[in-house]
Protein backbone atom coordinates (compact mmCIF):
# COMPACT_ATOMS: atom_id res chain seq x y z
CA UNK A 1 0.00 0.00 0.00
CA UNK A 2 1.62 3.60 -1.03
CA UNK A 3 0.53 6.53 1.10
CA UNK A 4 -1.70 6.30 4.05
CA UNK A 5 -3.08 9.61 3.47
CA UNK A 6 -3.16 11.65 0.64
CA UNK A 7 -0.41 14.01 2.47
CA UNK A 8 2.80 11.55 2.63
CA UNK A 9 2.34 11.51 6.69
CA UNK A 10 2.07 8.29 7.59
CA UNK A 11 1.62 7.47 11.51
CA UNK A 12 3.66 4.32 11.21
CA UNK A 13 7.18 6.40 10.70
CA UNK A 14 6.68 7.54 14.65
CA UNK A 15 6.17 3.95 16.42
CA UNK A 16 8.75 1.13 16.41
CA UNK A 17 7.25 -2.22 15.57
CA UNK A 18 9.55 -5.41 15.75
CA UNK A 19 8.25 -8.45 13.69
CA UNK A 20 9.08 -12.26 13.86
CA UNK A 21 7.75 -12.99 10.47
CA UNK A 22 5.22 -14.55 11.68
CA UNK A 23 1.48 -13.05 10.78
CA UNK A 24 -0.78 -12.85 14.25
CA UNK A 25 -3.63 -11.92 12.47
CA UNK A 26 -5.48 -13.36 9.90
CA UNK A 27 -9.47 -13.36 8.19
CA UNK A 28 -11.06 -16.26 9.32
CA UNK A 29 -13.33 -16.95 6.21
CA UNK A 30 -11.63 -14.64 2.92
CA UNK A 31 -15.19 -15.32 1.67
CA UNK A 32 -16.96 -13.52 4.49
CA UNK A 33 -15.64 -10.79 3.36
CA UNK A 34 -16.27 -10.33 -0.10
CA UNK A 35 -19.86 -11.87 -0.38
CA UNK A 36 -21.35 -10.50 3.31
CA UNK A 37 -19.43 -7.40 4.01
CA UNK A 38 -20.99 -3.89 2.71
CA UNK A 39 -18.75 -1.54 4.23
CA UNK A 40 -15.20 -3.08 4.76
CA UNK A 41 -14.91 -0.87 8.01
CA UNK A 42 -11.81 -2.51 9.14
CA UNK A 43 -10.21 -0.71 6.42
CA UNK A 44 -11.06 2.65 7.93
CA UNK A 45 -11.59 2.02 11.92
CA UNK A 46 -8.38 0.61 12.48
CA UNK A 47 -5.70 3.72 13.17
CA UNK A 48 -2.70 2.15 10.86
CA UNK A 49 -4.56 0.12 8.29
CA UNK A 50 -3.50 -3.25 8.77
CA UNK A 51 -6.42 -3.94 6.49
CA UNK A 52 -7.20 -2.87 2.81
CA UNK A 53 -9.42 -4.53 0.39
CA UNK A 54 -7.34 -6.21 -2.66
CA UNK A 55 -9.76 -5.44 -6.17
CA UNK A 56 -8.10 -8.43 -7.81
CA UNK A 57 -7.70 -10.93 -5.53
CA UNK A 58 -11.50 -9.84 -3.95
CA UNK A 59 -10.21 -10.30 -0.57
CA UNK A 60 -8.82 -8.26 2.76
CA UNK A 61 -5.54 -7.95 2.76
CA UNK A 62 -3.98 -8.08 6.30
CA UNK A 63 -0.23 -6.13 6.58
CA UNK A 64 0.53 -7.20 9.98
CA UNK A 65 3.96 -4.80 10.35
CA UNK A 66 1.74 -2.48 11.03
CA UNK A 67 -0.23 -3.31 13.74
CA UNK A 68 0.11 -1.77 17.04
CA UNK A 69 -1.87 -4.10 18.81
CA UNK A 70 -4.56 -1.40 19.75
CA UNK A 71 -7.43 -4.21 20.02
CA UNK A 72 -9.82 -3.25 17.91
CA UNK A 73 -9.71 -5.27 15.02
CA UNK A 74 -11.75 -8.66 15.96
CA UNK A 75 -14.76 -6.57 18.17
CA UNK A 76 -15.06 -4.02 15.30
CA UNK A 77 -15.21 -6.54 12.65
CA UNK A 78 -19.08 -7.00 12.35
CA UNK A 79 -19.08 -10.35 10.99
CA UNK A 80 -16.54 -11.38 13.64
CA UNK A 81 -14.01 -12.50 10.91
CA UNK A 82 -10.45 -11.61 12.52
CA UNK A 83 -8.86 -13.19 14.21
CA UNK A 84 -5.91 -11.25 16.07
CA UNK A 85 -4.65 -12.34 18.78
CA UNK A 86 -1.03 -11.15 20.75
CA UNK A 87 2.11 -11.19 19.05
CA UNK A 88 4.80 -13.17 20.17
CA UNK A 89 6.45 -12.33 23.26
CA UNK A 90 8.91 -9.64 22.89
CA UNK A 91 7.56 -8.79 19.09
CA UNK A 92 5.17 -6.31 18.43
CA UNK A 93 4.79 -2.75 18.91
CA UNK A 94 7.26 -1.09 21.51
CA UNK A 95 6.41 2.00 22.80
CA UNK A 96 8.75 4.38 24.55
CA UNK A 97 6.41 7.36 25.32
CA UNK A 98 3.24 5.66 26.50
CA UNK B 1 12.62 -22.41 34.30
CA UNK B 2 14.83 -22.95 37.71
CA UNK B 3 11.86 -22.98 40.07
CA UNK B 4 9.07 -23.94 38.57
CA UNK B 5 6.28 -23.64 41.20
CA UNK B 6 5.14 -20.24 42.78
CA UNK B 7 2.68 -19.03 45.15
CA UNK B 8 1.48 -16.97 42.44
CA UNK B 9 1.62 -15.85 38.71
CA UNK B 10 0.65 -12.59 37.67
CA UNK B 11 0.07 -11.95 34.15
CA UNK B 12 0.90 -8.63 32.65
CA UNK B 13 3.36 -5.97 34.24
CA UNK B 14 1.02 -3.14 33.70
CA UNK B 15 0.11 -1.04 37.04
CA UNK B 16 -2.58 -3.86 38.06
CA UNK B 17 -0.13 -6.89 37.84
CA UNK B 18 2.86 -4.59 39.46
CA UNK B 19 0.94 -3.72 42.55
CA UNK B 20 -0.46 -7.51 42.93
CA UNK B 21 2.55 -8.61 42.47
CA UNK B 22 4.46 -6.15 45.19
CA UNK B 23 1.80 -6.63 47.61
CA UNK B 24 1.93 -10.35 47.37
CA UNK B 25 5.93 -10.03 47.38
CA UNK B 26 5.85 -7.69 50.72
CA UNK B 27 3.62 -10.48 52.35
CA UNK B 28 6.84 -13.17 51.87
CA UNK B 29 4.90 -14.86 48.47
CA UNK B 30 6.82 -16.10 45.84
CA UNK B 31 5.64 -14.16 42.86
CA UNK B 32 6.61 -14.46 39.03
CA UNK B 33 5.47 -11.85 37.14
CA UNK B 34 5.07 -12.67 33.78
CA UNK B 35 5.62 -9.44 30.76
CA UNK B 36 5.45 -10.12 27.12
CA UNK B 37 6.91 -6.92 26.11
CA UNK B 38 10.68 -6.29 26.08
CA UNK B 39 9.48 -3.93 29.32
CA UNK B 40 6.71 -3.08 31.16
CA UNK B 41 5.18 -0.63 29.80
CA UNK B 42 6.20 -1.21 26.18
CA UNK B 43 2.62 -1.88 24.87
CA UNK B 44 0.58 0.78 27.49
CA UNK B 45 -1.01 4.03 26.25
CA UNK B 46 -3.11 5.82 28.78
CA UNK B 47 -4.90 8.96 29.22
CA UNK B 48 -1.90 11.13 30.21
CA UNK B 49 -2.12 11.36 34.16
CA UNK B 50 -1.80 9.34 37.64
CA UNK B 51 -3.32 10.58 41.20
CA UNK B 52 -1.70 10.83 43.65
CA UNK B 53 -4.58 9.81 46.64
CA UNK B 54 -5.25 6.11 45.61
CA UNK B 55 -1.20 5.56 44.39
CA UNK B 56 -0.24 6.84 48.17
CA UNK B 57 -2.07 3.90 49.57
CA UNK B 58 0.13 1.34 47.60
CA UNK B 59 3.53 3.27 47.95
CA UNK B 60 3.81 6.26 50.19
CA UNK B 61 5.15 9.74 48.83
CA UNK B 62 5.53 8.00 45.56
CA UNK B 63 6.36 11.33 44.15
CA UNK B 64 9.63 11.78 45.68
CA UNK B 65 10.83 8.69 43.90
CA UNK B 66 8.24 7.68 40.67
CA UNK B 67 9.22 9.23 37.15
CA UNK B 68 6.61 11.94 36.85
CA UNK B 69 6.30 14.44 33.92
CA UNK B 70 4.43 17.64 35.66
CA UNK B 71 2.29 17.82 38.85
CA UNK B 72 -1.57 19.19 36.92
CA UNK B 73 -2.51 22.76 38.51
CA UNK B 74 -5.24 23.45 35.85
CA UNK B 75 -7.56 21.06 34.61
CA UNK B 76 -9.80 22.85 31.57
CA UNK B 77 -13.15 21.07 29.85
CA UNK B 78 -13.57 22.70 26.22
CA UNK B 79 -17.15 22.42 24.14
CA UNK B 80 -15.13 23.33 20.94
CA UNK B 81 -17.19 24.08 17.86
CA UNK B 82 -14.79 25.06 14.58
CA UNK B 83 -13.57 28.17 15.64
CA UNK B 84 -14.81 28.12 19.30
CA UNK B 85 -14.49 27.00 22.42
CA UNK B 86 -16.94 27.41 25.89
CA UNK B 87 -14.54 26.53 28.58
CA UNK B 88 -14.51 25.57 31.65
CA UNK B 89 -11.56 25.25 34.42
CA UNK B 90 -9.86 25.55 37.64
CA UNK B 91 -6.34 26.50 38.29
CA UNK B 92 -5.21 25.49 41.70
CA UNK B 93 -1.88 26.46 42.50
CA UNK B 94 -1.87 23.84 45.97
CA UNK B 95 -2.27 20.96 43.52
CA UNK B 96 1.91 22.25 42.46
CA UNK B 97 3.20 21.66 46.27
CA UNK B 98 3.27 18.35 48.23
CA UNK B 99 1.34 16.43 48.61
CA UNK B 100 0.19 17.26 44.73
CA UNK B 101 -3.03 16.13 42.89
CA UNK B 102 -1.92 14.38 40.13
CA UNK B 103 0.91 13.93 37.77
CA UNK B 104 1.15 13.62 34.17
CA UNK B 105 3.22 10.78 33.05
CA UNK B 106 4.27 8.84 30.44
CA UNK B 107 3.87 5.12 30.65
CA UNK B 108 6.94 3.15 29.45
CA UNK B 109 8.95 4.91 32.22
CA UNK B 110 5.96 4.76 34.97
CA UNK B 111 5.01 1.07 34.29
CA UNK B 112 8.72 0.36 34.42
CA UNK B 113 9.35 2.19 37.39
CA UNK B 114 6.44 -0.08 39.46
CA UNK B 115 7.45 -3.25 38.08
CA UNK B 116 10.48 -2.33 39.38
CA UNK B 117 9.21 -2.11 42.84
CA UNK B 118 7.52 -5.34 42.74
CA UNK B 119 11.19 -6.93 41.63
CA UNK B 120 12.45 -4.66 44.68
CA UNK B 121 10.39 -6.80 46.87
CA UNK B 122 11.00 -9.65 45.57
CA UNK B 123 9.19 -10.43 42.93
CA UNK B 124 10.75 -12.33 39.91
CA UNK B 125 9.82 -10.92 36.70
CA UNK B 126 10.21 -12.58 33.50
CA UNK B 127 9.50 -10.02 30.36
CA UNK B 128 9.52 -11.12 26.15
CA UNK B 129 7.29 -13.74 27.77
CA UNK B 130 3.48 -14.69 26.25
CA UNK B 131 0.92 -16.87 28.12
CA UNK B 132 -1.04 -18.98 25.99
CA UNK B 133 -3.05 -20.61 28.47
CA UNK B 134 -3.95 -21.17 31.92
CA UNK B 135 -3.77 -24.69 33.40
CA UNK B 136 -6.26 -26.85 35.69
CA UNK B 137 -6.58 -29.43 38.44
CA UNK B 138 -9.31 -31.44 38.77
CA UNK B 139 -11.04 -30.72 42.21
CA UNK B 140 -14.14 -32.85 41.87
CA UNK B 141 -16.44 -34.45 39.34
CA UNK B 142 -17.22 -31.16 37.92
CA UNK B 143 -14.87 -28.79 39.92
CA UNK B 144 -11.58 -27.40 38.33
CA UNK B 145 -9.10 -25.02 39.76
CA UNK B 146 -6.44 -22.90 38.40
CA UNK B 147 -3.41 -23.86 38.73
CA UNK B 148 -0.49 -21.85 36.95
CA UNK B 149 -0.06 -21.40 33.36
CA UNK B 150 1.60 -22.43 29.47
CA UNK B 151 3.57 -20.54 28.05
CA UNK B 152 3.98 -19.96 24.39
CA UNK B 153 7.01 -22.01 24.74
CA UNK B 154 5.19 -25.06 26.12
CA UNK B 155 6.87 -24.86 29.31
CA UNK B 156 4.16 -25.04 32.16
CA UNK B 157 4.51 -22.90 35.30
CA UNK B 158 2.46 -23.61 38.57
CA UNK B 159 1.23 -21.77 41.26
CA UNK B 160 -1.56 -21.36 43.50
CA UNK B 161 -2.73 -18.45 42.48
CA UNK B 162 -2.86 -16.84 38.71
CA UNK B 163 -3.79 -13.03 38.89
CA UNK B 164 -4.56 -12.00 35.35
CA UNK B 165 -3.68 -8.54 34.17
CA UNK B 166 -3.70 -8.72 30.56
CA UNK B 167 -5.32 -5.37 29.95
CA UNK B 168 -8.23 -5.30 27.32
CA UNK B 169 -7.77 -6.89 24.77
CA UNK B 170 -5.84 -10.16 26.30
CA UNK B 171 -7.86 -13.18 25.70
CA UNK B 172 -6.79 -15.47 28.92
CA UNK B 173 -10.27 -14.08 30.98
CA UNK B 174 -12.64 -14.88 28.09
CA UNK B 175 -10.80 -18.46 27.57
CA UNK B 176 -11.38 -19.23 31.33
CA UNK B 177 -14.90 -18.41 30.67
CA UNK B 178 -15.31 -15.53 32.93
CA UNK B 179 -16.05 -12.77 30.92
CA UNK B 180 -18.89 -12.43 27.86
CA UNK B 181 -17.36 -11.74 24.80
CA UNK B 182 -16.50 -7.73 24.33
CA UNK B 183 -18.79 -6.20 21.94
CA UNK B 184 -17.54 -2.33 19.84
CA UNK B 185 -20.08 -0.64 22.40
CA UNK B 186 -18.34 -1.67 25.44
CA UNK B 187 -15.13 -0.15 23.78
CA UNK B 188 -13.49 3.30 23.01
CA UNK B 189 -10.89 3.63 20.67
CA UNK B 190 -8.01 6.00 20.96
CA UNK B 191 -5.46 7.60 19.27
CA UNK B 192 -2.39 9.62 20.67
CA UNK B 193 0.61 11.54 19.94
CA UNK B 194 3.50 12.60 21.51
CA UNK B 195 4.98 15.62 20.56
CA UNK B 196 8.27 17.39 21.34
CA UNK B 197 7.98 20.88 22.55
CA UNK B 198 10.89 22.62 24.78
CA UNK B 199 10.06 23.16 28.81
CA UNK B 200 10.14 26.71 28.09
CA UNK B 201 7.30 26.95 25.73
CA UNK B 202 5.37 24.59 27.29
CA UNK B 203 5.06 26.98 30.28
CA UNK B 204 4.61 29.72 28.23
CA UNK B 205 1.58 28.23 25.39
CA UNK B 206 -0.11 26.62 28.73
CA UNK B 207 0.54 29.40 31.24
CA UNK B 208 2.61 27.69 33.81
CA UNK B 209 5.50 28.01 36.19
CA UNK B 210 8.23 25.01 35.82
CA UNK B 211 6.92 21.93 37.61
CA UNK B 212 3.21 22.92 36.63
CA UNK B 213 1.12 20.63 34.17
CA UNK B 214 -2.10 21.61 32.51
CA UNK B 215 -4.68 19.40 31.24
CA UNK B 216 -7.52 20.31 28.51
CA UNK B 217 -10.26 17.69 27.58
CA UNK B 218 -12.36 18.30 24.63
CA UNK B 219 -16.03 17.19 23.38
CA UNK B 220 -17.81 18.02 20.60
CA UNK B 221 -15.47 19.18 17.47
CA UNK B 222 -12.55 16.64 18.48
CA UNK B 223 -14.61 13.49 17.58
CA UNK B 224 -16.20 14.44 14.62
CA UNK B 225 -19.92 13.72 15.52
CA UNK B 226 -19.44 10.63 17.91
CA UNK B 227 -19.30 9.93 21.12
CA UNK B 228 -15.62 10.91 22.18
CA UNK B 229 -13.20 13.23 23.51
CA UNK B 230 -9.91 14.83 22.79
CA UNK B 231 -7.46 15.86 25.07
CA UNK B 232 -3.76 17.64 25.67
CA UNK B 233 -1.74 16.74 28.77
CA UNK B 234 1.35 19.01 28.84
CA UNK B 235 4.65 16.36 29.92
CA UNK B 236 8.30 18.26 30.96
CA UNK B 237 9.39 18.76 27.24
CA UNK B 238 6.38 17.52 25.72
CA UNK B 239 2.79 17.33 25.01
CA UNK B 240 0.38 13.89 24.97
CA UNK B 241 -2.42 14.84 21.89
CA UNK B 242 -5.42 12.53 21.86
CA UNK B 243 -8.77 11.65 20.46
CA UNK B 244 -11.15 8.59 20.32
CA UNK B 245 -14.30 7.83 20.71
CA UNK B 246 -16.90 4.32 21.56
CA UNK B 247 -15.84 1.84 18.50
CA UNK B 248 -19.34 1.26 17.40
CA UNK B 249 -19.53 4.67 15.95
CA UNK B 250 -16.49 5.22 14.79
CA UNK B 251 -17.28 2.35 12.34
CA UNK B 252 -20.91 3.56 11.88
CA UNK B 253 -19.86 6.94 10.99
CA UNK B 254 -17.06 5.84 9.06
CA UNK B 255 -14.34 7.51 10.52
CA UNK B 256 -10.30 6.34 10.81
CA UNK B 257 -8.90 7.50 14.12
CA UNK B 258 -5.88 8.93 12.95
CA UNK B 259 -7.37 11.14 10.81
CA UNK B 260 -9.49 12.27 13.31
CA UNK B 261 -5.91 12.63 15.45
CA UNK B 262 -5.20 15.23 12.08
CA UNK B 263 -7.72 17.01 12.17
CA UNK B 264 -7.98 17.96 15.93
CA UNK B 265 -4.26 19.39 15.52
CA UNK B 266 -5.26 21.33 12.83
CA UNK B 267 -8.34 23.05 14.34
CA UNK B 268 -6.92 26.53 14.93
CA UNK B 269 -7.20 26.58 18.80
CA UNK B 270 -4.99 23.27 18.90
CA UNK B 271 -3.00 24.80 16.46
CA UNK B 272 -1.24 27.38 18.20
CA UNK B 273 -0.68 25.29 21.19
CA UNK B 274 1.36 22.37 19.17
CA UNK B 275 2.96 24.66 16.61
CA UNK B 276 6.37 23.57 15.67
CA UNK B 277 5.70 20.45 18.12
CA UNK B 278 7.66 17.29 16.55
CA UNK B 279 5.87 14.30 16.64
CA UNK B 280 7.93 10.87 17.81
CA UNK B 281 5.68 8.84 19.14
CA UNK B 282 2.15 7.67 17.50
CA UNK B 283 -0.07 5.11 19.97
CA UNK B 284 -3.24 3.61 19.85
CA UNK B 285 -5.16 1.20 22.27
CA UNK B 286 -8.90 0.75 23.03
CA UNK B 287 -10.33 1.33 26.60
CA UNK B 288 -12.97 -1.06 28.08
CA UNK B 289 -15.89 1.36 28.43
CA UNK B 290 -18.60 -0.77 28.72
CA UNK B 291 -19.41 -0.18 32.41
CA UNK B 292 -20.97 -1.80 35.13
CA UNK B 293 -22.64 -4.64 33.30
CA UNK B 294 -19.96 -5.31 31.57
CA UNK B 295 -17.56 -6.23 34.67
CA UNK B 296 -16.58 -9.62 34.31
CA UNK B 297 -16.91 -12.45 37.33
CA UNK B 298 -13.80 -11.48 39.04
CA UNK B 299 -12.66 -14.72 40.56
CA UNK B 300 -12.71 -18.34 39.86
CA UNK B 301 -11.04 -21.13 42.59
CA UNK B 302 -7.60 -20.09 41.88
CA UNK B 303 -7.62 -17.13 39.52
CA UNK B 304 -8.75 -13.42 40.33
CA UNK B 305 -8.81 -10.40 37.25
CA UNK B 306 -7.62 -7.07 37.88
CA UNK B 307 -7.13 -3.60 35.61
CA UNK B 308 -8.35 -3.36 32.33
CA UNK B 309 -9.10 -7.03 31.93
CA UNK B 310 -11.65 -6.44 34.99
CA UNK B 311 -13.10 -3.76 32.92
CA UNK B 312 -12.11 -1.17 35.77
CA UNK B 313 -12.60 1.94 34.58
CA UNK B 314 -14.96 4.63 35.95
CA UNK B 315 -14.58 7.93 33.68
CA UNK B 316 -11.10 8.90 33.15
CA UNK B 317 -10.16 7.08 36.11
CA UNK B 318 -8.15 3.56 34.73
CA UNK B 319 -4.58 3.03 36.04
CA UNK B 320 -5.79 4.39 39.82
CA UNK B 321 -8.04 1.43 39.58
CA UNK B 322 -5.54 -0.72 37.92
CA UNK B 323 -3.55 -0.46 40.50
CA UNK B 324 -6.19 -0.64 43.54
CA UNK B 325 -7.90 -3.61 41.81
CA UNK B 326 -4.70 -5.51 41.66
CA UNK B 327 -3.38 -4.39 45.46
CA UNK B 328 -7.18 -6.01 46.48
CA UNK B 329 -6.47 -9.62 44.84
CA UNK B 330 -2.50 -9.31 46.24
CA UNK B 331 -4.01 -8.83 49.79
CA UNK B 332 -6.60 -11.43 49.39
CA UNK B 333 -4.19 -13.76 47.58
CA UNK B 334 -1.75 -12.99 50.93
CA UNK B 335 -5.04 -14.15 53.04
CA UNK B 336 -5.65 -17.51 51.14
CA UNK B 337 -2.47 -17.98 51.11
CA UNK B 338 -2.42 -18.04 54.32
CA UNK B 339 -4.85 -20.44 55.11
CA UNK B 340 -4.04 -22.58 52.49
CA UNK B 341 -7.70 -22.05 50.48
CA UNK B 342 -7.72 -21.17 47.13
CA UNK B 343 -11.13 -21.86 46.41
CA UNK B 344 -13.89 -19.63 44.59
CA UNK B 345 -15.43 -19.00 48.24
CA UNK B 346 -12.17 -17.82 49.35
CA UNK B 347 -11.18 -15.94 46.47
CA UNK B 348 -14.98 -14.20 46.56
CA UNK B 349 -14.35 -12.17 49.07
CA UNK B 350 -11.53 -10.29 46.30
CA UNK B 351 -14.83 -9.59 44.53
CA UNK B 352 -16.86 -8.24 47.68
CA UNK B 353 -13.96 -6.27 48.28
CA UNK B 354 -14.05 -4.80 45.01
CA UNK B 355 -18.05 -4.25 44.92
CA UNK B 356 -17.99 -2.41 48.02
CA UNK B 357 -15.37 -0.04 46.81
CA UNK B 358 -15.68 3.53 46.12
CA UNK B 359 -14.77 3.71 42.61
CA UNK B 360 -17.60 0.85 42.07
CA UNK B 361 -20.48 3.28 43.21
CA UNK B 362 -18.93 5.44 40.53
CA UNK B 363 -18.95 3.11 37.69
CA UNK B 364 -22.69 1.45 38.71
CA UNK B 365 -24.35 4.97 39.06
CA UNK B 366 -22.54 5.44 35.15
CA UNK B 367 -24.89 2.62 34.31
CA UNK B 368 -27.00 4.00 31.38
CA UNK B 369 -24.55 5.66 29.62
CA UNK B 370 -23.74 3.48 27.12
CA UNK B 371 -27.34 2.89 26.60
CA UNK B 372 -28.08 6.65 26.15
CA UNK B 373 -25.16 7.04 23.54
CA UNK B 374 -26.93 4.43 21.74
CA UNK B 375 -30.00 6.13 21.32
CA UNK B 376 -28.48 9.64 21.31
CA UNK B 377 -25.15 9.70 19.48
CA UNK B 378 -25.58 13.22 18.60
CA UNK B 379 -25.57 14.43 22.14
CA UNK B 380 -22.33 15.73 22.91
CA UNK B 381 -22.41 17.49 19.00
CA UNK B 382 -25.46 19.17 19.61
CA UNK B 383 -24.21 20.62 22.85
CA UNK B 384 -21.09 21.97 21.82
CA UNK B 385 -22.68 23.39 19.17
CA UNK B 386 -25.55 25.01 20.68
CA UNK B 387 -23.27 26.30 23.55
CA UNK B 388 -20.68 27.75 21.26
CA UNK B 389 -23.85 29.49 19.40
CA UNK B 390 -24.77 31.10 22.39
CA UNK B 391 -22.08 32.16 23.94
CA UNK B 392 -21.14 33.99 20.77
CA UNK B 393 -24.20 35.58 20.82
CA UNK B 394 -23.74 36.31 24.59
CA UNK B 395 -20.25 37.78 24.28
CA UNK B 396 -20.82 39.67 20.84
CA UNK B 397 -21.31 43.08 21.63
CA UNK B 398 -24.86 44.12 19.99
CA UNK B 399 -27.08 46.49 19.41
CA UNK B 400 -30.29 44.70 21.37
CA UNK B 401 -31.53 45.30 25.08
CA UNK B 402 -30.23 42.43 27.38
CA UNK B 403 -33.67 41.03 27.78
CA UNK B 404 -34.25 40.97 24.04
CA UNK B 405 -30.80 39.36 23.52
CA UNK B 406 -31.51 36.53 26.09
CA UNK B 407 -34.51 35.86 23.92
CA UNK B 408 -32.86 35.62 20.76
CA UNK B 409 -30.48 32.85 22.40
CA UNK B 410 -33.42 30.64 24.10
CA UNK B 411 -34.93 31.14 20.87
CA UNK B 412 -32.44 29.49 19.41
CA UNK B 413 -31.99 26.79 21.78
CA UNK B 414 -35.47 25.71 21.71
CA UNK B 415 -34.90 25.85 17.70
CA UNK B 416 -32.55 23.35 17.96
CA UNK B 417 -34.09 20.64 20.15
CA UNK B 418 -36.91 20.59 22.97
CA UNK B 419 -35.52 22.02 26.07
CA UNK B 420 -35.71 18.77 27.95
CA UNK B 421 -33.72 17.33 26.11
CA UNK B 422 -30.84 19.63 26.38
CA UNK B 423 -30.45 19.49 29.76
CA UNK B 424 -30.64 15.51 29.81
CA UNK B 425 -27.63 15.54 27.25
CA UNK B 426 -26.18 17.68 29.57
CA UNK B 427 -27.02 15.73 32.94
CA UNK B 428 -25.61 12.69 30.92
CA UNK B 429 -22.15 14.58 29.92
CA UNK B 430 -21.71 15.73 32.93
CA UNK B 431 -21.78 11.98 33.97
CA UNK B 432 -20.06 10.43 31.11
CA UNK B 433 -17.60 13.45 30.41
CA UNK B 434 -15.48 12.64 33.86
CA UNK B 435 -12.93 14.82 32.61
CA UNK B 436 -11.89 15.98 35.67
Amino acid sequence: MGNFLKTAENPLDYVEIKTDGTSHISIKEPRLCKEQCENKPCTYYCPTRVFYWDGDTQNIQVIYARCVECGACPYGCPHGNIDWHFPAGGYGVLYRHG
Amino acid sequence: MGNDRYDAIVVGAGPAGSAAAMTMAKNNMSVLLIERGEYAGAKNVFGGSVYRQPIEILIPAFWEEAPLERPVVSDELWLMDNDSAVKIGFTGLKFAKPPYNKFTAIRAKFDRWLADKAVKAGTRLITNTLVKDLLYEKTGIFDRKVSGVILESGDRIYSDIVILAEGVSGNLVEKAGLREKITPDDLTLYVKEILELPSGKVEERFNLEKNEGASIGMVGYPSSGAIGKGAIFTNKDSLSIMVGAYLNQIIDKGLNPHLLLKRLKQHPMVKRLIEGAKTVEFQAHTIPKGGYEQIPQLSAPGVMVTGDAAIMISGRRGTDLAMLTGMFAGEIAAQAKAAQDFSGEMLASYDRKVKNSFFMKDIAAGKGAKKYYELHPDADFLLSKAANDAAYDYFTVDLLSFNIKLEKIMGELKNMQPLPKTASDLYHGYLHWGVF
